[in-house]
């Protein structure tokens, strides 16, 4: 070992990184050479000496700033596109094989396989339609294999492919089951189904029977609780299309108009909004006299003195003729 | 010896669960998860700092620095391909930003002992230093601080790679390996690098030998 080799690895062997079999060729060459002995300390202080300048520990807030400041700074990024996260996962997927010879080669040869069979069954297909095709020109159009089913049965049509330079389309659908249940208006389950036929948009008459036979049940005083049946009717008043369906649910609200004070204002809301005369007069005739509650005569006032309708202001006049001042 | 024996095995056990549980955060991140993101950051957010503030001198720049560094990786995570380490990863993204301010800087501050806090205040760095003795010794206090500014100039004259080099050889204790990953080059050049480095802190700092 010369002195100019010795010199550099003695920088390596002062930090640690010289291998054991290089030190002690190191140690024997600056056991025999004075220069480089005082190399040796030169280095050995000079690291020594480095050491003045410390290093500071960054401290607390600083540590705290930078870290809000970066979240900050995350927080207004725009948010990736679709396409760029697609994009990335391609990427890292291929990256990934790159990684493994081996799988991507075998890939690689199961894709190309898959594509030959592939493109041999869709040129045979091709073949052989053209086939039939030429045979008989005048045929009609070739009928799909899957039978269309009725209509009536069908809940959405959820995709729709065509494929390419053809006149075949796949048409993906979710089909309803028709189904019938039995049971008593007490039964929950029934319940249920009621207060699901109040919100059908599809079938007036459904709707029509169902806030009927729910409206029968509370009149009756049959669990109608707050929840449920009393919400159904609430909310068939508030939106049904057909006014037959919200005099239905006024009628079945009828007993709980002076004590639960939503179905109050529901029945007060009906009187201002509802668009069908004999709702709002059917709503006025509902509401009692109710001590504690100034909302009604309120309504009342209002509708009597402004309402576009004569017979909508007489009514209300009548009513708050009987209503008596509030405590 | 078996002790010992069990207790190397246990660390590397350890160090192994380690890992396996950072890689699981980083495909997180990758998938697009701040709170696993997050975790990261705060994994080496410290070393980060520390060695942009005793590079730059300057909470300010190392701040900005910080800011950078995490945004880039945060941008980027989705190349990350576990070829190496992510601390090797997010050390080589720091070490290129600071290599950056280091060429930037035209001029060198004349005193480097000191730190420059956001509001422009001067810190002194050794001074803050706490002394655990039960007393102190102004003199040597002096000294050191006087023996500290003289180094940090010395360090000025390095280039930015020399300088870059030592900074993680000597004040970060990093592997000469690990250096060469990060500044993208071979341990032999890093060798090379840090040896011409002390060569010419050595002749800077001759006088005070």
């Amino acid at each position: 070992m010369n002195c100019e080799l010795a010199q550099e690895r003695m920088v390596t062997a002062a930090y640690g990184e010289l291998p054991d079999e290089l030190v002690h060729e190191l140690e024997r060459h600056v056991a025999g050479c004075a220069d480089c002995r005082k190399e040796r300390e030169q280095v050995l202080a000079l690291k020594v000496l480095a050491d003045a300048h410390r290093v500071a520990e960054p401290n607390p807030n600083l540590v705290a700033r930078a870290h809000l400041r970066l979240d900050e700074a995350l927080d207004a990024l725009p948010p990736k596109r679709w396409y760029e996260r697609v994009g990335e996962r391609i990427l890292n997927n291929f990256a990934s094989l790159q990684a493994a010879p081996a799988a991507a080669l075998l890939l690689l040869i199961a894709g190309a396989g898959a594509g030959i069979l592939g493109g041999y069954e869709y040129a045979q297909a091709r073949a052989a339609h053209a086939a039939a095709q030429a045979s008989n020109p005048s045929a009609a159009p070739v009928q799909p294999v899957t039978a269309v089913p009725e209509l009536a049965n069908i809940a959405s049509i959820s995709g729709i492919v065509r494929e390419p330079n053809s006149e075949i389309v796949d048409v993906s659908f979710n089909q309803v089951v028709p189904r019938q249940v039995t049971g008593s208006l007490d039964d929950p389950a029934i319940r249920q189904l009621l207060m699901l036929a109040t919100e059908n948009s599809a079938s007036q008459g459904v709707r029509d029977d169902s806030v009927a036979l729910l409206a029968a049940e509370c009149r009756a005083g049959h669990s109608c609780q707050p929840t449920g049946i009393r919400e159904a009717l609430m909310v068939a008043l508030r939106y049904d299309r057909s006014a037959r369906v919200r005099q239905k649910a006024l009628e079945g609200l009828e007993p709980y108009v002076a004590d639960d004070v939503r179905v109050r204002d529901a029945v007060l809301e009906a009187v201002l909004k509802d668009s069908d005369p004999a709702v709002r007069t059917a709503a006025i005739g509902l509401l009692e006299p109710v001590e504690a509650d100034t909302s009604v005569r309120q309504v009342l006032y209002s509708v009597s003195n402004s309402d576009q309708s004569p017979q909508i202001r007489n009514v209300s006049r009548q009513v708050l003729s009987r209503v008596p001042e509030t405590q | 010896m078996g002790g010992a024996g069990r207790g190397d095995v246990s660390r590397s056990q350890e160090r192994g669960q380690n890992r396996a549980l950072e890689m699981d955060l980083i495909r997180e991140a990758q998938a697009g998860s701040r709170a696993a993101f997050d975790a990261l950051v705060r994994q080496y957010e410290h070393q980060v700092l520390r060695l942009a503030l005793h590079l730059t001198g300057s909470e300010h720049d190392a701040e900005d620095i910080y800011q950078e560094a995490f945004l880039k990786a945060f941008r980027y995570i989705g190349n990350f391909r576990f070829e190496c380490s992510f601390y090797t990863w997010i050390y080589r993204i720091v070490t290129n930003l600071c290599l950056d301010q280091l060429r930037r800087r035209k001029t060198r501050r004349e005193d480097h002992a000191v730190v420059v806090d956001r509001t422009g205040d001067e810190i002194d760095v050794l001074a803050s230093i706490s002394d655990n003795r039960s007393f102190s010794n102004p003199a040597r206090e002096l000294d050191r601080k006087l023996l500290g500014e003289k180094i940090q100039a010395a360090l000025t004259k390095l280039t930015p790679r020399e300088r870059m080099v030592f900074e993680l050889k000597h004040y970060q204790g990093l592997r000469l390996r690990t250096i060469g990953e990060m500044l993208n080059t071979t341990e032999e050049t890093a060798k090379n690098t840090l040896f011409r480095a002390t060569k010419k802190l050595r002749a800077q700092l001759a006088d005070l030998r």
